[in-house]
């Protein structure tokens, strides 16, 4: 490179308007191109450029309290709009859902309480929310009755993880609920570590109970080639995460698996890369994998999801206006009547 | 409960109790396990009471709450 190559692109200055929209702001952050800001705009282009790519499936990886917080319904209305494919996630993720699905509630609290006192009261916290004790309990008792029902139709057949996701959310009626409408939409929703939730406690509430009837079987294993095919089907495909774990690990998985790779990456994440964890590693190490593509359209975001991405998903959807449509690369393959395997 | 004070046995000092509707009712573990119906009065007590493993406030708001609405006749 020469040196005026280095010089080409001076930072404009960020200008606030009294009448801005987000995405005003988000193209203001882009002219400055700097930092968090930097970042951020280029974030939405990537999802932007994601939503047009006419070949491309989206997949949502999820980790970390995001119903709680508050960004349950952003998530039920990217799937109503079609603006996410596939959603991989944590089993906790979806218990929040199901949670205020039977009539629970994540309430605002304080991080500076006393936390002996809330034990006393039954009260659980995740930082500066609070869930009443009795709202799992709920869950515990509905959902056990549900593992019976779906034990009984299967009669001893073992369901995916995305298979279970949607059998729950053909039972649970609450028109705001992310796996309602992930059924209702056929989005599907797999959860690797299910196990690792209230879903897997509630089986022990279930089973311990069955005596001569049917268990439910949950196989995450049944996953993988199901993950892995809609991969193999897609000419392109690209991932949100929001957080990391197991959801982000699992979505690049599948990209190696199926010799894809991710043309577009998005990640948020609070985590750093120098401890060696998956959620704080970069998205140019997950080049070396070939999780991602070398040329692919990628950016990391450091910083607090609950900020983030309704930011991202706000300028995107303005940029994208109320008359843009999005048919899903794979249901219009399937609509036309071409296999996708 | 800490130490070896001897307490009264109810529901809701049981080490099987969880909530259901707070403060009164309580949702039974074992009584579930055993295919009883688990909602269960949390002044009430079973054969069953094990010792709960941390205190908690259930016993003494149910009390004051049957307690208030006994005066309130």
């Amino acid at each position: 490179m020469r040196r005026e190559d280095f010089l080409k692109n001076p930072v404009e200055h960020v200008k606030i308007g009294s009448s801005m929209t987000i995405d005003e702001l988000m193209r203001q952050f882009r002219g400055s191109g700097s930092f968090g800001a930097g970042r951020l705009a280029a974030a939405c282009d990537t999802y932007e450029k994601m939503l047009r790519d006419p070949e491309c499936t989206i997949f949502l990886a999820l980790s970390g309290a995001v119903v709680p917080a508050g960004l349950r319904t952003l998530v039920k209305d990217l799937l109503r709009s079609k603006l996410v494919d596939v959603i991989v996630c944590t089993g906790a993720s979806m218990v929040h859902d199901a949670i205020e699905a039977v009539g629970g509630r994540h309430y605002r609290g304080d991080w500076l309480v006393n936390d002996g006192e809330l034990y006393k009261y039954h009260i659980f916290r995740i930082y500066d929310i609070f869930v009443p004790e009795e709202d799992f309990v709920r869950l515990d008792y509905r959902l056990s009755g549900i593992y019976d029902e779906i034990a009984a139709d299967r009669r001893g057949g073992s369901l995916g993880s995305n298979e279970f996701a949607w059998e729950l959310g053909k039972r649970l009626k609450d028109s705001d609920s992310i796996l309602r409408v992930a059924y209702e939409e056929e989005v599907p929703i797999f959860m690797p570590a299910v196990r690792d939730s209230e879903f897997g406690f509630i089986h022990w509430l279930h089973s311990s109970q069955q005596r001569d009837k049917e268990i439910l079987l949950v196989d995450a294993f049944k996953d993988v080639p199901t993950i892995c095919g809609i991969f193999g089907a897609s000419p392109k495909n690209g991932m949100v995460v929001i957080g990391g774990g197991v959801p982000r690990n699992a979505v690049q998985s599948a990209a190696i698996a199926s010799k894809k790779g991710l043309d577009y990456a998005i990640v948020v994440t609070t985590d750093h890369p120098e401890a060696g964890g998956l959620s704080g590693s970069t998205l140019k190490e997950t080049v070396s994998w070939g999780k991602v593509k070398g040329d692919a359209d990628k950016v990391m975001v450091n910083g607090d999801a609950t900020m983030i991405f309704p930011l991202i998903t706000a300028s995107v959807i303005e940029r994208l206006g109320v008359d843009f449509k999005r048919i899903p690369y794979l249901k219009r393959v399937k609509s036309s009547g071409r296999s996708v395997d | 409960m800490a130490g070896n004070m001897k307490v009264d046995r109810f529901c809701g000092n049981c080490g099987s109790h969880n909530l259901y509707e707070y403060p009164l009712r309580m949702f039974c573990s074992t009584r579930f396990d055993k295919g009883k119906n688990p909602i269960v009065e949390t002044l009430w007590c079973c054969d069953d009471w094990n010792e709960v493993s941390q205190e908690c406030y259930c016993v003494r708001e149910a009390s004051r709450l049957k307690k208030r609405n006994h005066s309130r006749r």
